[in-house]
C-alpha cells in the first residue's frame, strides 16, 4: 500500500459485487413462486428490480426509449427463463448480467460488430483525455455530488462510458468485461483509465464553472 | 536483500502515468502500487500525486451511482404483462 498517499485501500476488493449481492427480503420466495408461474411473483420481482435494471440500461444506452425497451426485454427474458436460474450466484447478479448481455447484443445489432467492437469503442484522438504533465488543478476531492457525476458519466463517449459503468459502478472485473465486450483485459483497463481521465477533465471544468457562478 | 529505497529507478511523469491503468485495477492480482519506484515518484511529484488522488476519488464516487434513482414508465410493465399473456405465462398488475 502507498502510505500517506490517496491511492491506498479506499478501493476495497470489488465492493460493488457485495452490494449487488445483498439479499432482498421476499426475493427468494418470489423466485420460487415465479418458477411455478405465479403472476404475483412476477410482479414482485419486477417491483424489486425494475429500477436497477432500468438505470443500468439507461446508463449503458443513454436513451430513455431504448432503455425502456431493453428493460422490457430483460424482464421478459427473465420470466421466460427463470427455470434456468440455479442459484449459483445471487439472483440480482444473474439478472444484471443477463441485462448487460442483452444491451450489448442490442448495441452490436445497431452496428457494433463483435469483431470490431474493440476498435469501435475507441473514441477518436480528439476525444482522448490529455496527458497531465505539469498542470495545476483544483482538487476534486469532496466536490463531486451524485448528480454532477451522473451528468459527467452521461457525457462520456459510449466506449468509455460502458467500461466505466461495468467496472466502477457495477463492480465487474476486467476479465469479465473483456469477455462481455470481446476485447482484451488490457483494452478494458486502458478504456477504464481513459474514462476516468476524461471524467476528471469534465468534473474539473464543471468545478471551474461552478466557482465562477458563485 | 537489497535496499529497495536506494536501488529503484527514478521515473518520469510520463513513465509513471503509463503505469496508471494497471495501478487502479481492483483485482487481487494487482500489486503494482507496491512497487517502490511508483511509491517514490508519488512521494516527490505533486502533479502525479494530485492526479492519482483525483482518479481514486472518481473511482470511489462511482459507487454513489450503484443505487438506482430512475424508474421506467408504467408502460413497460403493461407491455411485459401483455407479452406474457400471449406466451401463456401470466403477469398481474404491479
Amino acid at each position: 500500500m502507498l502510505q500517506g498517499n490517496p491511492m491506498t485501500n479506499t478501493t476495497a476488493k470489488n465492493p460493488g459485487v457485495f452490494r449487488r449481492n445483498a439479499p432482498i427480503a421476499g426475493e427468494a420466495e418470489a423466485i420460487e413462486a415465479a418458477r411455478s408461474g405465479d403472476p404475483d411473483a412476477f410482479a414482485k420481482l419486477y417491483a424489486l428490480h425494475k429500477r436497477r435494471v432500468y438505470t443500468l440500461c439507461l446508463r449503458m444506452l443513454g436513451n430513455v426509449s431504448e432503455a425502456e425497451d431493453m428493460t422490457q426485454e430483460a424482464f421478459l427474458h427473465l420470466f421466460r427463463k427463470i427455470g434456468s436460474f440455479r442459484g449459483e450466484s445471487a439472483f440480482s447478479t444473474w439478472l444484471h448480467r443477463l441485462t448487460v448481455n442483452l444491451v450489448l447484443m442490442h448495441l452490436r445489432k445497431k452496428g457494433l460488430q463483435l469483431v470490431s467492437l474493440e476498435e469501435t469503442i475507441n473514441p477518436s484522438e480528439e476525444d482522448a483525455p490529455k496527458r497531465d504533465f505539469g498542470s495545476r488543478d483544483p482538487r476534486l476531492t469532496g466536490s463531486v455530488d451524485r448528480v454532477t457525476l451522473e451528468r459527467a458519466v452521461a457525457s462520456l463517449p459510449p466506449g468509455y462510458r460502458l467500461v466505466f459503468i461495468l467496472h466502477d459502478v457495477e463492480g465487474y472485473e476486467h476479465n469479465e468485461i473483456a469477455t462481455m465486450l470481446e476485447c482484451s483485459t488490457g483494452n478494458s483497463k486502458s478504456q477504464l483509465h481513459k474514462a476516468r481521465l476524461k471524467l476528471r477533465d469534465i468534473l474539473r471544468e464543471t468545478a471551474v464553472v461552478n466557482e465562477g457562478a458563485v | 536483500m537489497s535496499d529497495s529505497n536506494s536501488n529503484h529507478k527514478i521515473l518520469s511523469c510520463a513513465e509513471f502515468q503509463e503505469q496508471l491503468p494497471d495501478m487502479f485495477t481492483q483485482e487481487a492480482d494487482s500489486d503494482l502500487h507496491e512497487q517502490p519506484e511508483l511509491r517514490a515518484h508519488l512521494a516527490t511529484c505533486t502533479n502525479c500525486s494530485s492526479l492519482v488522488r483525483d482518479l481514486e476519488y472518481i473511482a470511489d464516487q462511482a459507487r454513489l451511482l450503484l443505487e438506482p434513482t430512475l424508474e421506467p414508465s408504467p408502460d413497460v410493465w403493461s407491455n411485459i404483462q401483455s407479452k406474457l399473456r400471449k406466451d401463456g405465462t401470466d403477469g398481474k398488475s404491479n
